[in-house]
C-alpha cells in the first residue's frame, strides 16, 4: 500500500512554477539543511511519514541527516524521484550528452570501482545496451538512498516525457523490472501528460502503474486537458498520485482538495508546505475529504 | 503524412524528435548525427534511417521537411540544401552568424514555396504571447523606453570541449543566450536603428564571451538596454525579465507571471489602476503532449500548421530571425569598434 499522503520537495530547492521571484525567496530560506530538517520535522510530528525526494544537490545532506538520527525516523518512507535533470543541462552543455552521462556514473562510484565502471561503462557506452546505461544511471541516483526505507521509485517527469514521445516500450519495461529486481519496490512515473502515458504504459504490459501527475481544479499542467484526465482517471486501471493540486498556489486549499478527492481511484496525493501551519491545515483537509 | 528528416540530435534535436513523433500528421522517417552512438541508439530502438551526412539523407529520404538542431555555424550550409530539394525548414536558432550569409539562404527561396521557421521558443510562450497581447492593444501607451535581461548558470566554468565554448562553432553568451533576449525585443519592440555603448565580457570562458549588454536606440525616440549573462550561478534555470515603460504604465514579466502597473484603469480588460498581476496559471494553455514546457511543442506544432495549410506566412521565419543576426552583427562591431 502506498502512503495516502505524500510529503513533496519541490519548495526546498527553490521551486515554485508561479514566480521566480517567490523560488527566489524559498531558496534563501532553505539555504540551511537546519531549515529543510525542520520542516521534515514538523511534517513527521503531524503524522506524515511518507516524503518524495528530488536526487538533486540537496537530496545527499538529507538523507545523511535521516541515517544519522535514525531513531526519530524509525516510521519514514521514501519515495524518490530520478534523475534531477538541471543537474545535468550544465554538463550537457560541457561535455555533450554521452559525456555527461559517463561523468555522472563515474563521480558517484568511489574510487575502489571507478576503474571498473570506466572500462565496463566506456565499452557500454559505445555498445548499443542502453539498458546497461540506464541501470548504471539508476544506480549511481539510488546511492543517496543507501540504508533508507524506499517505497517507490520514480522516473521524474522530463525524462519520462521525453521518452514517452520516442515510444519506445523496451525502455519503460526496463526500468520497471529493473527497479523491481534490483531494489525490491515498484517503479512509478512523475509525467505532465497522464492519460497518454496511461496508456502507453498498459500497452507495454505494465500493470496497475504508478502514475504522478499535476491533478487539479484549474487545469495546470494537464495534457491534452482536464476532462481528458478525468476520463482517463475514471476508467483506466492504474495508480494515479496527484499532485500540484494547488494549481502553484492558485486554487483555495479546500476547493483543490475537495478536486482531487473527487476524482475516483486518486491514491496518494503529494504537496509541499514550508511551515508546520500548512502542513497541519493541509493533512486535516486531505483527510476530511479523503475518507 | 508528412516525411521529417531530423539534422542534429543534440539537446534540442532529441527534444523536437519527442514531440514530433507523437504528432498525428507527422512520420519521422530519417535522423543524421555525427555521433555513432547516437545513430546506434536510434537504429536499434526506432524505426528510421541513420546517416552521417545529411546531403545524403535529404537526396534519399523523400522528405518533406527538415528539422535542423546542429551547431550555428552550419545553418547556412544545410539550409541551403534543403532549399534546393524543396524541404520545408525548421532551423534552431540562431538562424546564420553571418549575415551576408543569411542573406545569400533567404534570396534562394527565390518565389518558391516553403514554410521557414527559426526556433526562437519564446515567442511562443504564454507570458510573452500576453504581453505581445498587451502591447498591441496599447495598454501602457507610446513605448519610451525598456529593459530586457537574461540570466542563467549555463557557463561556470571554461568549456573548451563543447561547440557552445567556441566561437568559430557560433558558441557563445551571444547566439545561445543573447539570441533569444534580441529576438523577445524585436518580437514586442521592433528592430532598434542604432546600438551603442556595447559590452562583451567574458567571465570563466576563454574563447567566448559569458556577458553581453547594449543600448538599443530608435529613431522614433524609444530607447532600451539588453543585458545578458549566462554565467550567473544565483539562477537556477535561463530566465528571461522584460520591462516595458510606456506614457500610461509599464509592463514587468517573465517566464511565469506579468505584472501591469496602470496609470488609469482599464475597465475592458480588467486591469485596476495601479498594479495589476497575473499568474501563468491564470492563463496557460496546455499542449498535446508537453515535453520541458509547452512552447517547446507549441512552437513546432504551429510549422506544421503550416505546412499542412500551405501558408508560409508564419511568425519566426528566416527573414523575421535575419533581423536578430543584423543586430547581433552591429552589437559586435560596436563592441570591436571601441575596443580598438
Amino acid at each position: 500500500m502506498m502512503d495516502r499522503i505524500i510529503f513533496g520537495d519541490n519548495q526546498f530547492f527553490g521551486i515554485n512554477h508561479m514566480s521566480e521571484e517567490k523560488a527566489q525567496a524559498l531558496s534563501e530560506k532553505f539555504r540551511d539543511l537546519k531549515a529543510i530538517t525542520n520542516v521534515i520535522d514538523a511534517a513527521y510530528d503531524c503524522g506524515i511519514h511518507a516524503f518524495m525526494l528530488n536526487t538533486n544537490e540537496r537530496a545527499k545532506e538529507i538523507c545523511d541527516h535521516l541515517r544519522s538520527q535514525s531513531s526519530l525516523y524509525n516510521d519514514l518512507r521514501l519515495y524518490p524521484s530520478m534523475p534531477y535533470a538541471h543537474k545535468y543541462a550544465g554538463l550537457v552543455a560541457e561535455k555533450g550528452i554521452f559525456g555527461a552521462v559517463k561523468e555522472v556514473i563515474i563521480s558517484d562510484n568511489r574510487a575502489g570501482t571507478i576503474l571498473g565502471i570506466l572500462t565496463r561503462g566506456s565499452q557500454l557506452f559505445f555498445t548499443r545496451d542502453m539498458t546497461k546505461v540506464m541501470e548504471l544511471l539508476i544506480d549511481a541516483e539510488m546511492k543517496v538512498f543507501r540504508g533508507l526505507d524506499v517505497k517507490v521509485i520514480f522516473l521524474q517527469n522530463i525524462v519520462t516525457d521525453l521518452l514517452l514521445g520516442y515510444q519506445v516500450k523496451d525502455v519503460f519495461i526496463a526500468f520497471v523490472s529493473y527497479i523491481k529486481e534490483k531494489y525490491g519496490v515498484e517503479a512509478g512515473f512523475v509525467t505532465m501528460n497522464l492519460p497518454g502515458l496511461v496508456n502507453f504504459l498498459l500497452e507495454c504490459g505494465i500493470e496497475n502503474p504508478i502514475v504522478c501527475s499535476s491533478i487539479n481544479k484549474i487545469g495546470h499542467l494537464m495534457n491534452p486537458d482536464k476532462e481528458i484526465y478525468e476520463k482517463a482517471i475514471s476508467e483506466k486501471k492504474f495508480r494515479p498520485i496527484a499532485m500540484s493540486i494547488f494549481g502553484s498556489g492558485s486554487v483555495k486549499p479546500k476547493e483543490a482538495v475537495e478536486y482531487v478527492c473527487r476524482q475516483p481511484n486518486i491514491k496518494s496525493i503529494v504537496f509541499g508546505a514550508s511551515s508546520r501551519e500548512h502542513i497541519e491545515e493541509t493533512k486535516q483537509l486531505i483527510e476530511s475529504s479523503f475518507g | 503524412m508528412l516525411k521529417a528528416g531530423f539534422i542534429g540530435m543534440g539537446r534540442m534535436g532529441i527534444t523536437h524528435f519527442s514531440i514530433l513523433n507523437t504528432h498525428p500528421s507527422v512520420k519521422i522517417v530519417a535522423i543524421c548525427d555525427q555521433s555513432k552512438v547516437m545513430l546506434n541508439i536510434f537504429k536499434k530502438y526506432l524505426d528510421v534511417a541513420i546517416f552521417s551526412d545529411y546531403k545524403k539523407m535529404i537526396e534519399k529520404s523523400g522528405l518533406d521537411f527538415v528539422i535542423i538542431s546542429t551547431p550555428p555555424d552550419s545553418h547556412p550550409e544545410i539550409v541551403r540544401t534543403a532549399i534546393a530539394h524543396n524541404l520545408h525548414t525548421f532551423v534552431e536558432k540562431p538562424f546564420a552568424i553571418n549575415v551576408a550569409q543569411g542573406k545569400e539562404v533567404l534570396d534562394r527561396f527565390n518565389g518558391k514555396f516553403l514554410v521557414n521557421q527559426v526556433g526562437y521558443v519564446n515567442r511562443f510562450n504564454d507570458v510573452f504571447l500576453q504581453v505581445k497581447n498587451l502591447l498591441d492593444h496599447n495598454l501602457i501607451g507610446e513605448i519610451k523606453n525598456f529593459k530586457f535581461e537574461m540570466h542563467g548558470c549555463t557557463v561556470l566554468k571554461d568549456a573548451k570541449s563543447g561547440w557552445r565554448g567556441k566561437k568559430s562553432l557560433g558558441g557563445g553568451c551571444m547566439y545561445e543566450f543573447a539570441s533569444h533576449c534580441i529576438d523577445l525585443v524585436i518580437y514586442l519592440i521592433g528592430e532598434p536603428d542604432k546600438v551603442g555603448g556595447s559590452i562583451l565580457q567574458s567571465i570563466f570562458s576563454s574563447d567566448v564571451e559569458d556577458l553581453v549588454a547594449s543600448t538599443f536606440i530608435y529613431d522614433s525616440g524609444i530607447s532600451g538596454t539588453i543585458f545578458v549573462n549566462w554565467s550567473d550561478g544565483s539562477y537556477r534555470k535561463p530566465t528571461n525579465t522584460i520591462e516595458i515603460f510606456g506614457t500610461k504604465g509599464k509592463i514587468l514579466a517573465d517566464k511565469h507571471a506579468y505584472k501591469i502597473f496602470l496609470r488609469e484603469a482599464d475597465e475592458l480588460s480588467g486591469f485596476h489602476q495601479g498594479w495589476n498581476t497575473r499568474y501563468i496559471t491564470d492563463f496557460a494553455k496546455s499542449v498535446r503532449f508537453y515535453v520541458r514546457g509547452n512552447e517547446f511543442t507549441r512552437q513546432l506544432d504551429y510549422f506544421i500548421d503550416f505546412i499542412e495549410q500551405r501558408d508560409s506566412n508564419n511568425i519566426n521565419s528566416f527573414a523575421e530571425a535575419l533581423k536578430t543576426d543584423i543586430i547581433i552583427d552591429k552589437i559586435i562591431k560596436d563592441y570591436e569598434e571601441r575596443a580598438k
